[in-house]
């Protein structure tokens, strides 16, 4: 029999449309991790209260009128390490406007491992002593870096998974800083 | 048609179509045809590939060790495979830095064998896009641990059961999961083996003489 090449490639495109669709419904598919799917933005973000790497406990409403940036992080996290530095830097920069980074360790070395690699990397900001439940509270947190921006007025901004660029980071900071702003003037 | 013409460089003669269906290419190309299938199967499998981070987790399992005979009183090696997700890197054994989780392998063995050494292969040197400069000891696809067992010259011959764990820690491109620990289980079967009569040690050449 001999083969038609119009009917290969009709028949190639359509199987390759097909494993397309695939990968696509895949990705989507509901179930597969807690966060992908679940958008917190326009929430209020859950109130916690953890231990400081110097014992004190810190709740996160401590922050309100501020604009947090909370960052999930874990010192077996290589990601984490890119961006620690970099917020750092915009701790510094941003402070006199009213940021405040929060960086939660999801880890299970202790406050001194994790006070050391902090110090390490130039972390200038507070860092808290992770748990599972304050992760879950946020719609679980499978991976590491997940990022939540929240707003003066407590609201969450945004909610970043995986390592970003400077640049996203920083618009994202800006647009925690600015929600919430109108809420504050009224007070 | 023409532009497909001048870039295969061929000569190719296309009829109109559909008056006559016969669509004339090179024989070379034509040879190739059914292999373009496989190709955009390929495609699609390299774009299934680059994920980002949290639209699947990552999976290490296990492939089925066949069970393996080894003599008691000598030592065996059994070889496990480990698959890795596409997509993702788990630390070698020996990560390059202090605070990355290395990849172990956790046994409990029956009483009478002893699980001796286990062998991780050295890691593969790669960088990746979050830390550019950096080289880390990763293991990625496939990955065979050897573990040396040796049943004591007492074991009664027959199957015996081996269980662990396997603890890794995962990440991709952009992102790390948590440390995971994979159920590990594999056999081995102990053989009596042949009865081999020593000599004497006590009898050097010299009494022979």
């Amino acid at each position: 029999m001999k083969r038609d090449p119009v009917v290969i490639i009709i028949v190639a495109l359509v199987v390759s449309a097909m494993l397309a669709v695939g990968v696509y419904k895949s990705r989507r598919s509901p179930g597969q991790t807690k966060t992908s799917e679940t958008s917190m933005k326009g929430q209020l973000a859950p109130d916690f209260a953890l231990q400081s790497l110097d014992g004190k406990t810190v709740h996160l409403s401590d922050f309100r009128g501020k604009a947090v940036l909370l960052n999930f992080w874990a010192t077996w996290c290589q990601p984490c390490k890119i961006e620690m530095p970099w917020f750092a830097e915009l701790q510094n920069h941003y402070a006199s406007e009213g940021l405040q980074v929060v960086g939660i360790a999801m880890d299970d070395a202790g406050p001194q491992e994790i006070g050391k690699f902090a110090k390490d990397l130039g972390v200038n900001y507070v860092v808290l002593i992770g748990k599972e439940e304050v992760g879950d509270s946020y719609g679980g947190v499978p991976f590491l870096p997940t990022t939540f921006y929240i707003g003066r007025d407590g609201t969450v901004v945004d909610k970043v998974f995986g390592l970003k660029g400077r640049g996203e980071i920083e618009s994202a900071i800006k647009k925690a800083l600015s929600q919430g702003q109108a809420v504050q003037a009224k007070k | 048609m023409r532009l497909f013409e001048q870039h295969l460089n061929r000569e190719v003669t296309i009829s109109t179509y559909p008056r006559n269906r016969a669509m004339r290419f090179s024989p070379k190309l034509a040879a190739n045809l059914p292999a373009l299938p496989c190709w955009l199967l390929l495609t699609c499998l390299a774009v299934a590939q680059d994920i980002s981070p949290g639209k699947r987790l990552p999976s290490v399992t296990m492939s089925p060790a066949p069970t393996i005979t080894i003599t008691r009183g000598k030592p065996g090696t059994v070889d496990l495979h480990f698959r890795i997700d596409g997509g993702f890197h788990i630390n070698s054994n020996t990560p390059t830095t202090e605070f990355l989780i290395p990849t172990t392998l956790k046994l409990t063995a029956p009483t009478d064998i002893v699980v001796g050494k286990v062998i991780y292969p050295p890691g593969e040197q790669m960088s990746f896009p979050f830390a550019p400069d950096e080289k880390l000891s990763v293991y990625t696809g496939v990955v065979i641990l050897g573990v040396v067992v040796r049943p004591l010259a007492t074991v009664a011959p027959g199957k015996y059961a081996f269980h662990g764990q396997l603890k890794y820690q995962a990440c991709d491109k952009a992102a790390c999961y948590p440390p995971r620990q994979l159920p590990v289980d594999f056999q081995i079967n102990v053989a009596k083996g042949s009865v081999v009569r020593k000599r004497n040690p006590g009898q050097s050449p010299h009494v022979h003489r």
